[in-house]
């Protein structure tokens, strides 16, 4: 098992390499010569020249890349061009928010989507499966953009129960929570209601009834445990969704996290800031993934015979 | 699978059967709505901002679904941006797909180093959130239809080339192929005659559940002002213009956002009976 884990520990070094290396080019795709987008319009042709060599830019890529890679290492994520201030200080600012979001949001989700997946793979084919896919299929087929300005012309407009934007106490964050995390409710529900149909079909569960054992505990003691493995891996890729989407969510609310600043970045063609961003979210995202396979080879049994 | 049993579980599937009335609706209207419209699209009028819906009271000339803030017909520009959505959602799944079949049926062939590098950068690529490449990479070249369906294209050939791979190396082994090869194929006639026939099961599966997400990140990337550029309309954009006039105004978002919602129902409904009827073992 170890090995395997030292194994997936080199991998994830690999893709982050690779990610690095796309969020690099992604900034020389950049239209207009950055150094020229630093200095004074009427800036001469020197000290065009001589930014570059300040910047590096005249430089072989490759050795561009080198030394930023070496930043980026020491924690040196570039300087914003409009905040004029260090990105990983931004970033930094601003991630707490967005995590709290994005756990809350997957928390409400497993929340509701475990019992409900549960239940309708239990009670396939009635009422209550029902209920579950068309859950599912709404939640999958509901864009966060309308989900979240639906939820703000109901609770908001029209009930004044909650309020519509701003980070202020528990209850601005129930309206984002809910847009964010409604679509990986969906998603689990379907996953965890088609594991349930999967194991309880397995030879193994048949024989636990046959010894008597009551159903409740055939279910969540034999089935559920089961049922539940898959789910975890997706949990897991659909963070990368869940960051994605974040962008979305606290445009609609104001929510002041790493969304809002992306959106403020691109407006203020802050590419650097940009680059920072993405590099910073793949990077989570992969760690996520990893710490996801390290927790599935201690919750599966058989991935320790490996 | 003949045609005529594909017929029969198509009646069966209820999925299939309302996503494809959704589906077809969608399709009829982008097709004739340049010949129904009556107003212009584009055509802001500001004495006639913010009209509420006066459905048929004054027949199809009237405002049916009312006005924006810009005095804009609102149905019209539904129907203007449907046809956008549709558009860009079919240009960016086939060319999705293509890619990703050709990567994938190279890669699953050939093996060894070829196979490696693909799914490496697939892997590379997957580690990326979709939507955050999306916008990091829009608003990086601009916002243009082209540069939108390049990234979309761009963010989703993994997943087909995976699917793919891992059926053309069950295919690469099994008899035909090997008798065909001993017969003195070439590869290239051994991939695409001979295996890529048989991979397209799962290739229409995937294709058909695509068009919902490719639909969804659009409207999101229009909603953010990344998508389809202004004054043409779309979806999202409509419900990113109506978020200041919820409280006076909540039909300029109510319409997009319904119509938005029914249409990526319509393709999922649509991509579940697909997968139902061409591949029944995974249906629960």
């Amino acid at each position: 098992m170890f090995r395997y884990i030292l194994k997936r520990l080199g991998y994830t070094v690999f893709v982050i390499i690779g990610v690095s290396i796309i969020t690099f080019l992604l900034l020389k795709l950049a239209p207009g010569d950055p150094a020229r987008l630093m200095l004074p319009e009427n800036a001469t042709e020197e000290q065009v020249q001589a930014m570059h060599v300040r910047l590096g830019l005249d430089k072989p890529l490759y050795e561009q890349y080198w030394s930023y890679m070496n930043n980026v290492l020491h924690g040196d994520l570039g300087t914003s061009l409009f905040f004029v201030k260090p990105n990983a200080q931004l970033i930094a600012e601003r991630f707490p928010a967005t995590m709290k979001l994005a756990f809350s949001a997957i928390a409400l989700s497993l929340i509701i989507a475990i019992p409900l997946g549960v239940t309708a793979g239990v009670k396939k084919g009635t009422a209550a499966d029902f209920f579950a896919m068309l859950f599912a299929l709404f939640g999958q087929s509901m864009s966060s953009v309308w989900l979240g300005i639906l939820l703000i012309l109901i609770f908001a407009v029209k009930l004044r129960v909650l309020p519509a934007m701003g980070s202020a106490g528990i209850q601005s964050m129930i309206l984002p929570c809910v847009t964010m995390g409604f679509s990986l409710a969906a998603l689990v529900t379907r996953m965890v209601r088609s594991g349930m149909i999967d194991v309880l079909q397995e030879d193994y569960i048949t024989a636990t009834y046959a010894r008597g054992i009551s159903p409740r505990k055939v279910i969540f003691k034999y089935a559920f445990r089961n049922a539940m493995l898959p789910t975890i891996t997706i949990v897991g890729m659909e963070v990368g969704m869940l960051l994605g989407g974040s962008v979305v969510t606290e445009r609609i609310f104001g929510w002041p996290g790493i969304g809002s600043l992306t959106i403020q970045a691109i407006g203020m063609r802050d590419f650097p800031l940009v680059q920072s961003i993405l590099l910073v979210i793949s990077t989570i995202f992969v760690l996520v993934n990893l710490i996801v396979d390290i927790i599935y080879t201690f919750v599966d049994p058989r991935m320790k015979l490996e | 699978m003949n045609g005529k049993e594909v017929l029969r579980r198509m009646r069966k599937s209820n999925f299939f059967l309302a996503g494809a009335i959704i589906v077809a609706f969608i399709i009829i209207m982008a097709l004739i709505s340049p010949g129904i419209i009556v107003h212009n699209p584009i055509g802001t009028d500001l004495t006639k901002r913010l009209v509420p819906p006066e459905f048929l009271a004054r027949g199809w000339h009237g405002y049916v679904l009312g006005t924006d803030p810009l005095g804009q017909d609102i149905l019209t520009r539904l129907l203007i941006g449907g046809r956008m959505s549709l558009m860009i959602s079919i240009i960016v799944v086939l060319a999705t797909a293509f890619l990703g079949t050709i990567l994938g049926v190279v890669s699953g062939f050939y093996g060894k180093t070829v196979d490696m590098v693909i799914m490496r950068i697939a892997d590379i690529q997957m580690s990326i959130p979709p939507t955050v490449l999306a916008i990091a990479v829009i608003a990086v070249l601009g916002t243009s239809i082209t540069n939108l369906i390049i990234v979309l294209v761009i963010t989703g050939w993994p997943s087909y080339t995976r699917v793919v791979r891992s059926n053309v190396m069950v295919m690469r082994n099994v008899e035909f192929i090997q008798a065909s090869r001993a017969l003195g194929s070439s590869n290239i006639r051994i991939m695409f005659t001979q295996i890529l026939p048989n991979v397209l099961t799962a290739l229409i599966i995937l294709m058909s559940q695509n068009f919902g997400r490719i639909i969804l990140i659009e409207a999101s990337m229009s909603f953010l002002g990344l998508g389809v550029p202004l004054p043409t309309p779309s979806w999202g954009s409509m419900i990113s213009e109506g978020r200041e006039y919820l409280t006076t105004a909540p039909w300029v978002v109510i319409a997009p956002g319904c119509t938005l919602m029914l249409a990526v129902l319509g393709f999922n409904f649509l991509g579940d009976g697909v997968r139902d009827i061409l591949d029944p073992k995974s249906k629960h």
